[in-house]
């Protein structure tokens, strides 16, 4: 591959453009970084986007009950069977008719791939996913929640759900407070 | 000025007349003493690059490097040499078992040789003969070797193929660098590495100002060859790890990597130390003919001097490597053999004319 | 595209075939999708498509029985595209090609057992074991033609010479972006030939779609080219839409083309960057990085999703916009158009770069279109392959925007290419952003989704070329075959031809410019 131009001039220009590249990395060497400082600023500077899908929850109504009528459109849409409802008929006292009530409602974190399916298919709004990332655990049993035993209420860190500190496109909060 | 030759001079008294060893035993515990001296060195320099090009590095891509081994992550080097210490290292069933036990060992001797050339002050030569500069060159060239051994004897694809390449890069690269050294030792005369450098002392008796034009081209090619002789990026060839993994020391864990892995950064000081003894005046410190503004830069000691020069110099080969792509083979040898020897030769000519016609500061 | 089918038997499908390539001017093929037929038997749906008027045809023709094989003559002499095409019909259906000189498994084992996208095909886990021995190889591939009574007969072809220096580019290399291993016989540093092995991370996408209902089977997008989730998400909503006769409102389609080409800005970011780090720019490559994530959190505050996006549903989409969308994504495009230039400066327009980049990897025009080599891969080639402008879809027919061409042919105008792109999709957002109309941001569909009886293609231009699904519906929940067109495997079909002669660091060179991602080429 022999380019025309002549020997001379194809070194003044290579060292042109080779001194614009180092013009560049010497600029960025003292502009501020973009690191941020994870997991140091957790409880401050970080930002989570509010739609960012952590986890399934249960939405609870203010008596902290929940929607949920173990109907299994959940369970039917997700794509692997990822949440497992237990229910048993009973008799409700006072109309006599005969529904469904919840015994169970299974959903396995660790093989959840976040498609959002249960959700759209739940009628009820009766779950959400909330925008917790913190879930790492050690053990994978863990990772096993049973969501109408359990009362979320927000994550481990402070005003997660409302996504955090507030975010500017184009700047990185590289602080820790 | 400090001369650091009356410690040595002293030392040797002291053994040898008020202890009134023999010379034999004298010389056996001097030597002793400052082989444990060059290794301790050696390996706190190293620590002290490895730490330095993950900084730098970082700064250069508007990352912070590492933050979490002690404050800032100055512990962080330590914990990485240690992991590297106690993992296993293993052999390769189909190598050649002695090519490829010696291999990083040659590899550390070259590397060890000529840093032990390095000029850190006044009267602190660990090696100064008449023809030093000369037999850097040499020792140098058995780096060569151990990389070429290395990448054979692994019986690895990626290996050979790298170990050619780095063979081929290091002998034409050795070309420049030698020619370089050259117009040195025509400015000043010697070839003795404290001689070069006393040459130097005294205003603007720098090299690249007392041989101005040739001798700052000499200077910027000798850090390009070296850079090149050194393996280091955008020269990395032979690691040229998005083509050959890691290159001729794919096959090492452990320590032998470790080898190369020391020895790499540490051929960047030696050629950093080199171009600050030869060009920049090694330790001596700069002086402008104004006798208040000289009295105060011969205040400051030498090996600090010595210390800034490389250390600016590493910087700047860090910044070239952080900046550039890898070049190809056919480009690398292309820009040797077209542009920087032809250059050299001609500059080497330059500069005897210089020299022949006193044109020199 | 709803496809009209021309039917092709046996005996003419050869002649017919090179009329229509030669005659009729189709000459880039864009798909082969082999499926089982049923009580047809099995066959092979061809896509073509003329380059010149950007006509689209397809062609159905049903194998012919030879004993217990089914054999379709190979169209290899008149599409290079054919190649790993026709192998990947061989590997999923069986079917033979005849005349095709490489036989072999494409995705599978060589000791897989069965073809799996055969209806009756034993899914059982007795059938297909899981193995622990190492996957069989031979030197030789096969060859298979009919003799003259009508039999099958097999010829060997040798692969490898006794004293060739055949190296492994991967499944594990630092350069192969995945698991792609690229089987490269070299004489020193010169390069002989490279064969691809593929499938290493071969998740039976197709197969999974059919047992699967149409919702549930967008989960899976995502998940091929993971750079570009919404485009491919894109595709496979659009011919579901497109076979139930959905109509979208404005704000769906205008939102889905402002969100593909955030996609695309953050696949070619990605792309800028990973092609400078294997040229082991690594700087260059944290500088695209750091970009790329302000990207990211443009499209994570709307759709919440960083790689997997999970944004377009059937009908519309998950979520409205989220309310800052706009005015972050104006500060987006303020902010990328001065970095683009730092790319360039620091890695693009270095001679380095230049010198290892320019004339690597050639393929020109012709070639480019005969090894179906779409995307920026073949418009750096000259080749007006814009599936945006050539079959728009969302909103691409109502915005300006001129389709990039180069002429350079080699890695550097590919490299060009992303560079202008970043550009062009910053534009067509400038013009969209300011106009998204209100609205409905999903229509509501039945619980149950069903497709009508029929068979659609639908092509969206993804990152790194055309990405198209076909749909073969049968009226249920769930799809009688789903085919996609990857972008990345003729891609990857192609570096044979373009690496021949050239140097071992070209091939690395070449595969960082030419932007294959292996989930994709995999499926």
């Amino acid at each position: 591959m022999e380019n025309n131009k002549s020997y001379f001039g194809e070194i003044g220009a290579a060292i042109k453009t080779l001194a614009t590249g180092m013009k560049v990395t010497l600029i960025e060497y003292f502009t501020p970084k973009i690191t941020e400082q994870y997991p140091e600023n957790r409880k401050t500077t970080l930002h989570v986007a509010q739609r960012h899908r952590g986890r399934l929850v249960f939405k609870r109504n203010e008596d902290e009950s929940h929607n949920c009528v173990a109907c299994t459109m959940c369970e039917k849409a997700c794509p692997n069977d990822t949440i497992k409802i237990t229910a048993h008929m009973e008799e409700d006292p006072e109309t006599g008719r005969k529904k469904k009530k919840l015994d169970d409602y299974q959903y396995d974190l660790g093989d959840c791939m976040f498609c959002q399916l249960c959700v759209n298919a739940c009628n009820f709004d009766a779950i959400e996913f909330t925008n917790d990332f913190e879930n790492s655990v050690f053990d994978r049993t863990k990772l096993v929640c049973h969501l109408d035993k359990e009362v979320y209420k927000g994550g481990s860190l402070p005003n997660i759900l409302d996504g955090g500190a507030p975010l500017t496109i184009g700047k990185f909060n590289t602080k820790t407070k | 000025m400090f001369d650091f030759s009356i410690v040595t001079k002293w030392f040797d008294a002291l053994l040898s007349q008020t202890l009134g060893l023999p010379s034999f035993w004298t010389i056996l515990i001097e030597c002793v003493l400052i082989g444990l001296l060059v290794l301790t060195a050696y390996a706190l320099i190293c620590i002290v690059l490895i730490f330095m090009e993950r900084k730098v590095c970082a700064y250069f891509q508007c990352r912070v490097g590492p933050m979490r081994v002690g404050p800032w992550g100055i512990f962080q080097v330590f914990a990485d040499v240690l992991k590297m210490l106690i993992k296993e290292i293993f052999t390769v069933d189909k190598s050649d078992k002695l090519l490829y036990a010696i291999a990083p060992f040659l590899v550390m001797i070259a590397s060890v040789g000529t840093f032990s050339f390095l000029p850190w002050n006044k009267g602190m030569h660990i090696l100064d003969f008449n023809v030093g500069i000369f037999l850097v060159t040499a020792i140098s060239s058995i780096g060569v070797l151990g990389v070429f051994l290395a990448g054979w004897g692994s019986n690895n694809k990626y290996s050979v193929v790298s170990a050619m390449r780095a063979a081929v890069q290091m002998i034409s690269y050795e070309v420049s660098l030698g020619l370089c050294l050259i117009c040195a030792v025509i400015l000043t005369g010697t070839m003795q590495m404290s001689g070069i450098i006393e040459a130097q002392t005294g205003p603007w008796k720098w090299l690249v100002i007392q041989g101005h034009i040739p001798a700052i081209i000499a200077f910027v090619v000798f850090l390009i060859a070296g850079n090149a002789e050194a393996n280091r990026g955008p020269f990395d060839l032979g690691e040229a790890e998005s083509e050959l993994t890691a290159g001729y020391h794919t096959e090492y864990s452990g320590m032998g990597f470790g080898y190369y892995y020391l020895a790499e950064y540490l051929n960047l000081f030696v050629i950093s130390g080199l171009a600050s003894a030869v060009f920049l005046g090694g330790w001596a410190p700069l002086n402008v003919g104004i006798t208040g503004f000289d009295n105060l830069m011969n205040i400051i000691p030498g090996f600090v001097w010595f210390f800034g020069k490389t250390f600016m110099l590493v910087w700047i080969l860090m910044w070239v490597r952080w900046t550039f792509p890898r070049l190809r083979i056919d480009n690398l040898l292309k820009l040797e053999w077209k542009y920087l020897m032809p250059l050299m030769l001609i500059v080497l000519v330059l500069t005897t004319c210089c020299v022949a016609f006193g044109l020199t500061f | 595209m709803k496809l009209n089918n021309i039917e092709l038997n046996f005996d003419n499908f050869a002649s017919e075939m090179a009329k229509l390539k030669n005659e009729k001017h189709f000459d880039y093929l864009v798909t082969i999708i082999g499926e089982d037929f049923g009580e047809e038997g099995l066959g092979c749906i061809y896509i073509l498509e003329n380059t010149d008027t950007h006509e689209r045809c397809s062609v159905r023709t049903i194998g012919k029985k030879v004993g217990d094989d089914v054999v379709i003559p190979t169209t290899l002499n008149l599409w290079n595209a054919a190649n790993l095409l026709e192998r990947e019909v061989f590997d999923f259906l069986g079917i033979k090609f005849l005349g095709h000189p490489d036989m072999r498994r494409l995705f599978l084992r060589t000791d897989f057992n069965g073809y799996p996208l055969r209806k009756d095909f034993d899914e059982s886990p007795e059938n297909n074991k899981f193995p622990v021995t190492d996957e069989p190889e031979s030197d030789f591939t096969t060859e298979w033609n009919l003799d003259r009574s009508g039999n099958l007969v097999a010829t060997q072809h040798r692969l490898f010479d006794e004293d060739d220096f055949v190296v492994n580019m991967g499944p594990n290399h630092p350069s192969m972006h995945g698991v792609l291993r690229l089987q490269t016989v070299v004489d020193g540093e010169t390069i002989k030939g490279v064969y691809p092995h593929l499938g290493y991370i071969h998740r039976g996408m197709e197969k999974m779609c059919e047992s699967m209902t149409y919702p549930q089977s967008l989960a899976l997008t995502d998940r091929l080219n993971y750079l570009c989730a919404m485009m491919q998400r894109h595709a496979l909503v659009g011919v579901i839409e497109e076979g139930m006769g959905i109509e979208l409102s404005d704000r769906i389609l205008y939102i889905r083309t402002i969100m593909d080409e955030l996609q695309r800005i953050n696949n070619h970011l990605l792309f800028l960057g990973t092609c400078a780090q294997d040229l082991s720019a690594l700087t260059a490559f944290l500088y695209c990085m750091r970009d790329r994530e302000h990207v990211l959190n443009v499209m994570e505050e709307t759709t919440g999703g960083r790689l997997i996006q999970n944004y377009y549903r059937i009908g519309g989409l998950q979520d409205d916009i989220d309310p800052n969308f706009v005015q972050n994504t104006k500060t987006l495009c303020k902010y990328l158009r001065p970095m683009v230039q730092e790319y360039m400066d620091v890695f693009g327009d270095n001679v380095i770069t230049h010198q290892r980049l320019e004339g690597v990897g050639p393929m020109g025009l012709d070639d480019c279109i005969n090894y179906a080599l779409t995307g920026p891969a073949g418009r750096a080639a000259g080749w007006h392959n814009d599936v945006r402008k050539n079959h728009p879809y969302g909103v691409y027919d109502k915005v300006k925007f001129d389709e990039i061409t180069l002429t350079g042919a080699d890695s550097m105008a590919r490299y060009i290419v992303h560079i202008k792109e970043i550009y062009q999709s910053l534009d067509i957002i400038e013009q969209l952003i300011d106009n998204i109309p209100e609205g409905e941001f999903y229509i509501k569909q039945k619980p149950i989704i069903k497709v009508p009886e029929g068979q659609w293609f639908f092509s969206v231009e993804g990152g790194a070329g055309e990405f198209g699904v076909y749909l073969d519906s049968h009226g249920d929940k769930s799809p009688y075959r789903l085919k996609m067109r990857p972008m990345g495997l003729t891609l990857t079909g192609a570096f044979d031809k373009m690496l021949r002669g050239q140097k071992i660091a070209d091939l690395v060179a070449t595969g960082a410019a030419i932007d294959f991602v292996i989930p994709d080429i995999d499926r």
